[in-house]
């Protein structure tokens, strides 16, 4: 019996078949969780050749809802590390784990191009070997590259200012955290970059480190062994209102429903955090819409687990496309998010559902800044 | 030294690939120059009408025949060019930078104890020696190498370095049946296998007009297509014409699509989202935009802010005008 099976106990399988009515990509595609490990018990001990296992977005939607303990979302992940270790794996992926490795970012752009993201009215502290930080600020590579997530970190920046808190980023030494990486299966390039990484934060002296995206929180919260504390900024800015040191006054009055990341949420246990923060935003508490599947049902939008740099093929919606029209359903204005990866995909299916005049998806620390620093630009 | 060139010609399922052809016209100019003749090598199985095709650009075809010679076995091809190259003494040995030549040129090189430079997009001889341009790092920037060319050299040429003319000589065909003293068979030729049809590579594309969400409907798909046949362009899109079933998946630029190297990109309505930017890495981006706010202007070399079903009967007229 491979390993592999036995690690991600794999034979308390019941074949209840929970794990594949949760999936959100068996809606769409061809995998299911359940199959598969029927497959590979009954049939066969080996591993299976199975390219099915490439649509899965590590939700862990699977594992979480297995009542057998089948740490079901783990043994898809080890099925992929064989495959590319074989060198089993799609251009597009390939590509991305090469300009993790020579550029640490998956976007295919240049290191010293990582800190282009602060334009002239932002703020920010680069910190050199030795310097000292209350908080680190660890960017991210999307919200480092991707001119759409940039506002996100500028906003956070703006408000971290504002409130005074002392902090700063590690600049063009910073290098992708990896999360994509460990679920694309290239875990050596993971090993590496925990090693890396875990060197790099040792050269400089904080306390806290926040993260923009939860996919980056969760693996240096949970996957890397560091010794100090990992918090996703909307927990951070929940912990500022609370000690009186963010001010955030009401002025939305539309209706907002919050998207759950799975990093946070599902993975991670955060469903309160960004919630609370929406309510302070929202002149009318009531406005805070909520999906029918929401929290740890929340419907995954297909960006995590590698799948922003790979498609599947599918007559299906989008599950975004889905997240879209839900939202228009229950009568959201705006749909607010913690994500770079959901803010992504779900702006993408705005426009792909024609519902730009309809439906505004932004991340809760835009939103926040827009409220602190623009107010009368809401308005209109 | 001596003064001949020789163009060892890539062939497959008996038809000449285009590099040789181009190698063909550079080794005329080279041979010119030193008094030489340009001579096509062509090792074949049943090459007459290949060697009859390559009669008006060389001054002389060899024609190497062996039924070895049907498809490519690197070890057979460099005994046999060694074999001749060494009774014949060429000033130069010319192959394309190609997955053929990978396996041929360098190890018949060493074979023979004579220089190569390979990977080159031009090349030139003066006096005993050889200059050659190579680019580096992707393309960012060239490299000069040269070598003493005395005892003769190899040069291998990126496909579409040079340009083919026909110089219309009517050189002589030697026909050589060639055989062979040792054997290989530790490897073997298994099987043809074509590409699909139908499967456009959009990577390889010189010229590409990408059409996005701007495009609104599949019916207006057809007039961009003539518009793209029109200037000699390969259509291609961004994720959301693939998502509609408009156009398929293997037409997709950006990170979950393919990435494209065109010497011009045409965008048609196409806002420029990260993620399909990420995907052109091109010398000259124009885009075509309602919006003037679209990200995708921050990253065209020329821009025009207007309808696309304004610009492009436009664009097409004065095309026409020119042509």
């Amino acid at each position: 019996m491979h390993k592999l099976l036995i690690k991600n106990e794999l034979l308390g399988c019941i074949q209840c078949g929970r794990c594949s009515a949760g999936c959100p990509v068996s809606l769409r595609t061809a995998l299911s969780p359940r199959k598969l490990i029927y497959k590979n018990l009954r049939e066969s001990r080996k591993l299976p050749k199975s390219q099915d296992i490439w649509s899965c977005t590590t939700c862990r939607t699977c594992q979480q809802r297995c009542p057998k303990g089948v740490s079901v979302m783990d043994y898809i992940i080890g099925l992929r590390s064989y495959q590319v270790e074989r060198g089993k794996i799609e251009p597009t992926m390939r590509d991305a784990l090469e300009s993790i490795l020579k550029h640490g970012n998956p976007w295919g752009r240049p290191r010293e191009k990582r800190t282009q993201w602060i334009d002239d009215e932002t703020d920010v502290r680069i910190l050199s070997e030795g310097e000292e930080t209350d908080v680190l600020l660890y960017v991210g590579c999307t919200p480092a590259y991707d001119p759409e997530i940039q506002k996100s970190a500028r906003a956070l920046a703006k408000i971290l200012n504002d409130a005074d808190v002392d902090f700063a980023i590690i600049g063009n030494d910073e290098s992708c955290c990896g999360n994509e990486v460990k679920r694309m299966g290239e875990l050596g390039l993971f090993e590496m970059l925990v090693e890396e990484n875990t060197a790099l934060f040792k050269k400089y002296k904080f306390n806290t480190m926040i993260t923009i995206s939860p996919h980056c929180y969760n693996t240096f919260k949970n996957e890397y062994a560091l010794d100090f504390e990992v918090l996703h900024y909307t927990q951070f800015l929940k912990k500022l209102l609370d000690e009186g040191k963010l001010q955030i006054s009401a002025s939305i009055d539309k209706k907002v429903v919050f998207h759950d990341p799975c990093f946070l949420g599902k993975q991670n246990d955060e469903y309160d955090a960004p919630r609370e923060l929406l309510k302070y935003l929202l002149t009318d508490e009531d406005n805070l819409l909520e999906f029918g599947r929401n929290r740890e049902r929340s419907l995954c939008c297909e960006g995590g687990g590698g799948r922003m740099w790979l498609e599947v093929e599918s007559e299906s919606p989008r599950n975004a496309e889905i997240r879209i029209d839900d939202a228009k359903s229950i009568g959201a204005e705006i749909v607010a998010t913690s994500c770079p990866f959901c803010q992504l995909t779900l702006n993408d299916a705005v426009k792909t559902t024609k519902s730009e005049d309809k439906i505004r998806v932004v991340d809760i620390c835009s939103l926040i800044a827009e409220n602190k620093f623009e107010e009368t630009e809401m308005e209109e | 030294m001596n003064k001949d060139i020789f163009v060892v010609i890539e062939h497959r399922q008996e038809r000449i690939a285009d590099v040789s052809y181009e190698l063909l016209t550079k080794g005329y100019q080279i041979a010119e120059k030193l008094g030489g003749e340009v001579i096509a090598v062509l090792l074949a199985d049943d090459g007459d009408q290949m060697a009859q095709s390559l009669k008006s650009y060389a001054d002389k075809v060899l024609y190497i025949k062996n039924e070895i010679f049907k498809n490519l076995h690197s070890e057979y091809y460099c005994d046999a060019l060694s074999s001749i190259i060494g009774e014949r003494k060429p000033a130069l040995i010319l192959f394309g930078h190609t997955v053929d030549s990978f396996e041929v040129a360098p190890a018949l090189a060493e074979q023979l104890g004579i220089p190569i430079i390979s990977n080159c997009v031009d090349f030139d001889i003066d006096g005993d020696f050889v200059r050659a341009t190579v680019p580096l790092y992707g393309g960012k920037i060239n490299g000069e190498y040269s070598f003493n060319a005395e005892n003769g050299g190899i040069i291998s040429v990126i496909p579409g370095a040079f340009k083919v003319e026909n110089p219309q000589k009517s050189g002589e065909i030697e026909k050589i049946e060639f055989t062979f003293e040792k054997e290989y068979d530790d490897k073997e030729f298994i099987e043809f296998i074509e590409a699909a049809a139908g499967e456009i590579d959009i990577t390889q594309a010189e010229k590409i007009v990408a059409i996005g969400r701007g495009v609104k409907d599949e019916e207006n798909i057809d007039m961009i297509k003539d518009f793209a046949d029109s200037i000699g362009a390969v259509l291609a899109c961004s994720r959301p014409i693939v998502d509609a079933g408009w156009l398929p998946k293997e037409r997709q630029v950006g990170s979950s699509g393919k990435t494209v190297k065109p010497k011009l990109y045409i965008a048609l309505g196409i806002s420029g989202a990260f993620q399909h930017i990420s995907g052109i890495k091109s010398d000259t981006i124009i885009a075509v935009n309602k919006d003037p706010n679209a990200p995708i202007f921050k990253v065209a070399h020329y821009g025009i802010v207007d309808d696309m079903f304004k610009v492009i009967p436009a664009l097409k007229a004065k095309i026409e005008e020119m042509k």
